[in-house]
């Protein structure tokens, strides 16, 4: 009798959904979204009132900085928490491919981002209502908040799938994304050999172009590899939890 | 149904199972069966594809667990001890999940969903959230999440571990009913369990198998065979002494008390009750009781886990 196999597609959506639900079923979804809303208010405040722009440049890097250490908080359960309630042994026997489990946790924290995103068009509303934005540059920095998120999800996701307590993964999540904001500070205080691989590893320098509405392509394969590299790494631990 | 050889696996330094031999064929209900820590859930979890054999082979439904392990995974239903579940989800919502994770098509999904509703007697109970379910009723959701894609195998492990004996009848008779279509390896170290369910149960010891077989089976493997109940006015010393002089007797086993008569169980060949009566008479002692013991399974379990 033949069984049925689901797509990669259908497994990475159907994780996806499920993980929405949960999400927004509880209460680190909105909490997410309030804090990153709320700094995103504080930074534009800020900004409108001592530079006087009306754009998103003066905000991005903060702002993205903000992101890069909620997310593994938003992320921290993904994983960690199935590990410790079972509910990981559902998806271990199922018949999918843990790379697509991967995705499809990944994709949900995208989703949370993009409301995210969504809630931060406001402010866009606000600076066109008063000012005359320069859209190019809100394309690219939403861009690159897009792409911190992806970036931040997966560092997140990664920790994750690391240890079976949701608190120690959302701590390991900032460790890992703390050196990407520190390395721009150290590769200016270390000497030669060092600065140019701190400075490759640096968050902020890839929000420069975007912060004046170009797009680099150098900056979309830094995220895209970053990002990449920790889903690829993510799929591997939970891979492994067969040899554990 | 279920094939191993050689099905090894080791945690570091420590081997949980060492070099199973299995084979199990058609529809019904195979106990799993040894005290704590004897590896039957390492054995299920490795039939269940979520952990890695260190060595040997395994086969479920004919796919052999390393070299199509998402066919073999598809073939299982699995319950682990503690249910897998998502207790933000109702109960609907989670059995939708699951369909869709094992794959089902659309509509298949919802009738199928709707079957196991059924099945389990949950219907009612569909869109409440799990978390909010008692115990019983959210095991009831792990036996559904097991079923939802009619599997040919179902693994449970401790399937009615913290039921209370309501609950225990009801998810037995649930098992029982399963079991006419399907193969049920089902894990537990509570003998009655195996006793009211199972046609055929593995004695596991320290990560091996020591026994394998019908309860008569397991007797025999244990070198146990039935015995005789007999009440005396003798008192242990006396007894043991001259019923284990006789050739016919194997083994004298002092029970206790009971109304007021010295009770023995008492082993060795068939046809040793009349020896037995005559020679306690010879004795001059009275008998008050002269009858049939059978084998029990715990004292084949004793027998079959005592080895150090």
């Amino acid at each position: 009798m033949s069984r049925h196999i689901p797509t990669r597609l259908g497994t990475a959506l159907s994780v996806a959904r499920k993980e929405l639900r949960v999400v927004l079923l509880s209460p680190s979804g909105w909490v997410f979204l309030t804090a990153a809303l709320f700094l995103s208010g504080v930074f534009m405040v800020r900004s409108m009132t001592t530079i006087g722009e009306a754009s998103l440049r003066p905000v991005l890097a903060d702002l993205s900085v903000a992101l890069l250490f909620l997310l593994p908080w938003l992320t921290m359960r993904q994983l960690a928490a199935e590990a410790r309630d079972g509910s990981l042994e559902l998806l271990l026997a199922a018949p999918v491919s843990p790379g697509a489990v991967v995705v499809g946790k990944w994709l949900s924290s995208l989703a949370v981002c993009a409301l995210l995103l969504l809630g931060l068009c406001g402010h866009v509303a606000v600076l066109a209502l008063y000012g005359s934005p320069d859209w190019g540059v809100v394309l690219t920095s939403m861009g690159a908040l897009a792409a911190v998120c992806a970036l931040g999800s997966a560092a997140g996701l990664f920790a994750s799938s690391l240890t079976r307590d949701p608190v120690v993964a959302g701590v390991l999540g900032t460790l890992f994304v703390l050196p990407l904001w520190l390395a721009d500070g150290l590769s200016v205080a270390v000497g030669e050999g060092w600065s140019s691989v701190l400075a490759s590893l640096a968050l902020l320098p890839h929000l420069r172009g975007p912060a004046r509405g170009v797009l680099d392509s150098a900056d979309v394969v830094w995220f895209a590899v970053w990002t990449a590299g920790f889903l690829l790494l993510s799929w591997r631990s939970l891979e492994s939890r067969r040899w554990r | 149904m279920i094939e191993a050889q050689g099905l090894t696996r080791r945690y570091g330094a420590v081997t949980a199972v060492r070099g199973l031999d299995l084979h199990i064929d058609g529809p019904g209900i195979v106990g799993l069966l040894g005290p704590n820590g004897a590896g039957k859930t390492t054995i299920l979890r490795m039939l269940a594809g979520t952990l890695s054999p260190s060595s040997g082979v395994a086969k479920v439904a004919g796919h052999d667990l390393l070299q199509a392990p998402i066919e073999a995974r598809a073939s299982v239903g699995w319950l682990p001890e503690t249910p897998p579940l998502h207790h933000e989800l109702t109960v609907g919502e989670f059995l939708r999940y699951v369909a869709e994770l094992r794959g089902l098509p659309r509509a298949e999904r919802l009738s199928r969903v709707g079957d196991v509703l059924v099945l389990l007697e949950l219907t009612d109970r569909e869109g409440q959230r799990i978390g909010a379910l008692s115990k019983g009723l959210r095991q009831r959701v792990g036996l559904a999440q097991a079923l939802v894609h009619d599997p040919p195998v179902l693994l449970l492990d401790e399937p009615t571990s913290g039921l209370d004996p309501h609950q225990i009848e009801g998810v037995r008779r649930l098992i029982t009913r399963l079991a006419e279509a399907h193969t049920v390896l089902l894990s537990t170290h509570v003998l009655q369990e195996v006793a009211a369910l199972c046609d055929r149960v593995l004695v596991l010891h320290k990560g091996e198998l020591t026994g394998d077989g019908t309860r008569q089976e397991l007797a025999q493997q244990a070198g146990l065979s039935d015995g005789v109940e007999l009440w005396l006015s003798a008192g242990p010393e006396q007894a043991t002494r001259v019923l284990s002089a006789l050739d016919v007797v194997s083994r004298v086993e002092h029970t206790g008390m009971s109304e007021g008569w010295q009770a023995y169980r008492l082993h060795g060949t068939p046809d040793l009750a009349p020896s037995v009566v005559s020679a306690a008479v010879g004795q001059g002692w009275s008998v008050g009781r002269v009858a049939a013991a059978p084998v029990t399974l715990e004292a084949v379990f004793h027998a079959l886990t005592a080895a150090a």
